[in-house]
């Protein structure tokens, strides 16, 4: 984006700027053929770390997601034997309707949840980066406090305001004879929807702050002299300049949502609609955990994976064509 | 980067990948019991406990003054399903863990499924079989196997507030048909008589276990399963009234936030659950003298009382002192000392002995308005379970797959239904572990 302003200025330093940079190149290639383990020594702590903790764990949960384990006696004291199974974990993880329902939850969450949220933020975002703002860092400092706040410590406070009997809101809709549930099997998805929002509204937002911030002066200036109103500014300057961090945390958003798990594990205390299998994470876990099937679980994360996967890339893919 | 050693360092992952994945299998597949009983170390030992008691070391430390030899290191963890057992499961699966742990009733067959617990039978517990309370004993006795050391216990019976019931002149209703005429004229005065807890099916199943139900057991080499009998289904079917005709409140469970606001506005005017309860309760905000004690109301055939809850401590497959955690285990539960300690500084559930409740459960409580409950209501209600009841490999799966189908209630499902179709899902659930069952033939 740069670049373009500057394009007519230095268009000749740049088409001779390859060419120089390959010719200076070449010698150096072989000085550095032969000092080769230099990139691999300072890349060891990195690809250390990455084996161990991440290609690791990941590789075994997708081995552990092709054997199963069939058991002699009572609970198996008569011999347990490890065996490859197919996709056998697979077909037990989509024939258990809890999961599927979860995987279900969640996309309907998402098709709610991700556009508020990220409408809000890019309002959020053009208002404080607008002519106008009054303290815009005070109020970008405000906005973006709920996320410092840990998902737990967020879902405990909301709950305050969601417990009958606690909370303040529905004491004041009672006297307005509104009998408001928040906790109920058909509310309790967007109450946790709220608290999401709640939290991640903010840090959107101060990613869109930061692309909004790249945008040249110039081209303000270039409007202001066209005549161009605010709206005129948002809708055809900011908007289309920052598409690349609204995709970017609309993505984001999208993998979020499928990992959903600290919100609706705290509040399942106070909100008897949340089962153990509620969002697709929280299976995996209770099934992991509470029921000791290492392999069923292994084979639904792999699917959760497959999903945030084949989203992110199907958003990618449509951004993309619409770019084009 | 020369494309020879990408593809070399790549080769050299891929192979070291697949070294580590052959080292582990799925985890808990060889079992500790088939090794040979592990000899008393000649020298003083150290064990660690885990546990979600508070205080615990203060108990461990009257034991480690006098056994030198002997030192019991305890530590906290959270407790059970919020994240204590997720720990031990790992801890066992990566072949560590304490030598100790404190393990709930229900949740001992789970950890035998992963081969989690020493045979404490090996090592001589039978000999301490007659101190316990024999349903207790039962429920940590599997195939010839005493897999803990029974802990606390939580029998059942009715905690009420008399001025709320005086109210409608009623007395703690000594029956459940009592009980739901009893919930009938409460609820003309805005009041329920308890809540019915729809996520988690504890509390039913407590229920039905009193009703005279048992669910699961052992046959040979596999399991027999009975949930769909007569008395468990007439239980779903009271209860299907009970919440139908709005008798009982289904918005929340006992102790939970949502409860203890309700309590403290005089609108619970009775819970029956467990003895240790009485610590619970003392959280709902001005409730000081007004609660009573009285026993839990019967169904006509059956027994008086049921359990909620309970724990044992346990000795983890991969202790190298069995026999010493043993020894500390029963004195820790059977002498008077021991005992004591827990209630004092731990606030254990009901004690586990034939004869001996706590020398503080003998005292009149305030809070009570001057009851002797313990001797006058739950030593009697300890006496008086169902002694065939026995937990099973998947209970907390099995608890899972009825509370979806209690949470369908709310949306026109019934009790009746969901046990039916639990039944079924909790037979798939057993084979999908490989484990060998069938329904009963009668």
């Amino acid at each position: 984006m740069n670049s373009s302003t500057t394009t007519s200025t230095a268009a000749g330093e740049k088409t001779g700027r390859p060419g120089a940079d390959r010719a200076a190149g070449r010698p150096g290639r072989r000085r550095l053929d032969s000092r080769a383990w230099a990139p691999w020594a300072l890349l060891a702590p990195f690809l250390l770390l990455f084996t161990l903790t991440f290609a690791v764990p990941i590789l075994t949960a997708v081995a552990q997601s092709f054997t199963r384990v069939t058991r002699q006696g009572v609970f198996g004291e008569q011999g347990v034997t490890t065996q490859f199974a197919g996709f056998w974990n697979y077909a037990q993880a989509l024939g258990n309707d809890n999961f599927t329902a979860s995987i279900g939850r969640m996309l309907l969450f998402g098709i709610v949840q991700v556009p508020v949220m990220m409408l809000l933020c890019t309002i959020l975002a053009l208002l404080l980066e607008g002519a106008s703002a009054r303290w815009p860092a005070f109020f970008r400092a405000s906005y973006f406090m709920p996320y410092g706040i840990p998902g737990v410590i967020a879902t405990i406070l909301w709950s305050f305001l969601y417990v009958p009997g606690l909370s303040p809101l529905i004491d004041i809709a009672g006297r307005f004879g509104v009998e408001v549930d928040f906790l109920g099997a058909d509310t309790v998805l967007w109450s946790i929807a709220n608290i999401v929002t709640w939290s991640y509204t903010g840090y959107n937002m101060l990613i869109i702050v930061a692309q909004l911030k790249t945008i040249p002066n110039e081209i303000y200036e270039a409007a202001k002299v066209d005549g161009a109103s605010p709206w005129r500014v948002a809708w055809t300057i900011q908007l289309p300049l920052i598409r690349p961090a609204l995709v970017l945390t609309t993505v984001f958003s999208i993998i979020g949502t499928l990992q959903l798990f600290a919100e609706p594990q705290v509040l399942q205390s106070v909100s008897p609609a949340i089962d153990s299998e509620y969002t697709p994470n929280l299976s995996a876990y209770t099934t992991a955990f509470a029921y000791n099937d290492y392999n069923v679980a292994a084979a639904q994360a792999v699917l959760i994976a497959l999903v945030a996967f084949i989203l992110s890339f199907a958003f990618l893919r449509l951004t993309n064509r619409k770019s084009q | 980067m020369s494309p020879l050693s990408r593809r070399g360092f790549l080769g050299l992952g891929m192979s070291a990948g697949a070294a580590l994945l052959a080292g582990c299998s799925t985890p808990g597949s060889t079992s500790v019991n088939a090794a040979p009983v592990i000899p008393p170390a000649s020298g003083p030992v150290k064990l660690t406990y885990w546990a979600w008691l508070k205080d615990l070391q203060k108990v461990c430390d009257i034991w480690n003054a006098k056994n030198p030899n002997i030192q019991v290191e305890a530590v906290w963890i959270p407790s059970g399903n919020s994240g204590g057992y997720p720990k031990m499961y790992s801890a066992l699966a990566a072949g560590t863990g304490p030598d100790l742990a404190q393990i709930e009733f229900r949740t001992i067959p789970e950890f035998l499924l992963v081969n989690g617990l020493v045979d404490l039978a090996r090592y001589g517990a039978q000999d301490y079989a007659d101190r316990f309370d024999k349903t207790l004993w039962g429920q940590v006795s599997f195939v010839d196997g005493v897999y803990g050391i029974p802990q606390d216990s939580g029998p059942m019976a009715t905690f009420y507030r008399p001025d709320l019931l005086e109210r409608v002149g009623a007395d703690a209703p000594a029956t459940w048909d009592q009980w739901a005429q009893v919930a009938a004229e409460l609820r003309k005065d805005k009041v329920y008589i308890d809540c019915f807890p729809l996520a988690d099916p504890s509390w039913f199943t407590a229920i039905a276990t009193q009703a005279g139900a048992s669910w699961l057991r052992v046959d040979g080499d596999g399991w027999v399963i009975n949930m769909t009998d007569d008395v468990t289904l007439a239980t779903a079917r009271f209860f299907d009234k009970a919440i139908d005709d709005d008798l009982v409140t289904t918005a929340f469970g006992q102790y939970s936030t949502p409860w203890f606001a309700a309590a403290a506005d005089n609108q619970i005017a009775s819970l029956t659950s467990a003895s240790w309860g009485d610590a619970l309760l003392e959280g709902v905000s001005g409730g000081e003298g007004k609660w009573r004690v009285a026993k839990m109301p019967r169904w006509s055939d059956g027994f008086g009382s049921s359990y909620i809850g309970g724990s044992t401590v346990a000795v983890l497959a991969n202790s190298q002192h069995p026999k010493e955690a043993l020894e500390f285990a029963i004195w820790m539960q059977t002498s008077k000392e021991g005992i004591d300690a827990l209630i004092k500084y731990c606030g254990i559930g009901w004690s586990p002995l034939r004869d001996y409740i706590g020398e503080q459960r003998e005292q009149p409580a305030a809070f009570f308005g001057g009851q002797r409950y313990n001797e006058e209501i739950f030593l009697p209600a300890s006496k008086e379970q169902n002694p065939d009841w026995s937990w099973w490999p998947i209970t907390q799966q099995s608890f899972n797959i009825i509370g979806d189908g209690f949470r369908k209630k709310a949306s026109g499902g019934t009790l009746v239904d969901a046990i039916v179709t639990a039944e079924t899902t909790i037979i798939d659930a057993f084979r999908n572990k490989g484990l060998t069952i069938r329904k009963a033939t009668s």
